[in-house]
């Protein structure tokens, strides 16, 4: 799925009343909360920080009273409010805290999840922007513009950026003794 | 560092994603450094976010968001429904304050010459007298309820 971006902002429509009725709500949250919370999981490393941010993204698109063209256009937003909650928590964050846990510290129980697999831990060595830009890009699918613009970067340092963020996890996994084939820990 | 890449970058991403390969593009892919990194990053993601998809711990419940959504926007509704009283609310306050402000050199010629008429160091048995002065009764009454309209008022402005 590629991430167009949505033509109404947030703030645009804050005054509008709960557009959509609970059934669409759970259509909706019904195929889209699995795959945001992986990447608000992947991007923050707190699986716990992940549900609430999860739940905070869906809250704040139905006060909003976004209505969206379809499922797809509401999808996209949201992304769009992970987002930038995400940016707002690194943002509130001491600096060392946008780096995860490494492994042999006492980390909770959370933790231990986002580092359970090579993938992970490999994400959990890369910096917050570079884990939501990949992911964006890979599992999403997302364009180098609907990068940017999610992201509120310049458009033409994406591509940039984004090799460079790979660069980082390539490394990372074949530090791991990752290799194309042999990926899947 | 530039970001150089390659015109098979695209396909690449794609074929790594779905795990469909041609075999020409796997040949490049086997003679592509840049190309090979891709495959590596997007394979491992990809089997990651399957990883974390198949998790078994539960989703956050969606009831629970739909109704938080459902008390805010009654809230919200609530405090539109109430700024128009709460603004009428102090509108009253403001012209009371107006009209007393207006009235206040008038009034204390005429407390001031009532005061005068009292007899407060008069004994007990004088103070039904002086108890019911209707002057006295106002003033007081204008005290309490001056408190109690300023009381009001403040608690709006903090509201």
């Amino acid at each position: 799925m590629a991430l167009a971006l949505p033509r109404a902002a947030a703030s645009d429509s804050m005054d509008r009343a709960t557009a959509m009725d609970e059934a669409a709500f759970r259509h909706l949250y019904q195929h889209t909360a699995q795959p945001l919370r992986s990447y608000l999981l992947r991007s923050c490393g707190n699986a716990a920080l992940a549900d609430d941010l999860l739940q905070e993204s869906y809250l704040r698109m139905l006060r909003s009273g976004f209505e969206g063209e379809d499922d797809d256009h509401r999808r996209r937003y949201l992304y769009r409010i992970g987002t930038n909650l995400l940016r707002d928590h690194f943002r509130r964050s001491r600096p060392e805290t946008d780096r995860l846990p490494e492994r042999d510290d006492g980390r909770a129980h959370d933790e231990m999840l986002h580092l359970r697999s090579d993938v992970g831990g490999a994400m959990a060595e890369i910096g917050p922007r570079d884990r939501q830009m990949l992911w964006l890009a890979y599992v999403e699918g997302a364009s180098h513009d609907e990068i940017a613009e999610i992201m509120k970067l310049k458009s033409a340092s994406v591509r940039s950026m984004l090799f460079r963020a790979r660069k980082r996890l390539a490394d990372e996994l074949h530090s791991r003794g990752l290799r194309p084939g042999v990926e899947g820990s | 560092m530039t970001g150089r890449t390659c015109p098979y970058e695209e396909s690449v991403a794609e074929a790594a994603r779905s795990g469909e390969w041609s075999p020409e593009l796997e040949t490049h892919r086997n003679g592509c450094l840049s190309c090979a990194e891709l495959t590596l990053v997007v394979a491992a993601l990809a089997t990651d976010a399957e990883m974390l998809e198949a998790l078994d711990t539960p989703m956050p419940d969606p009831s629970v968001i739909w109704l938080r959504s459902l008390l805010a926007t009654r809230e919200r509704d609530f405090h539109r429904a109430t700024r128009a009283i709460i603004w009428v609310q102090r509108a009253a306050v403001a012209a009371a304050l107006a009209v007393g402000m207006a009235f206040t050199p008038g009034l204390w010629k005429v407390a001031r010459s009532a005061m005068a008429g009292l007899e407060f160091s008069s004994p007990l048995a004088d103070l039904p007298r002086a108890a019911g002065s209707p002057l006295l009764v106002v003033v007081i009454s204008m005290v309490v309820l001056g408190g109690l309209a300023f009381m009001e008022f403040t608690s709006l402005s903090e509201g």
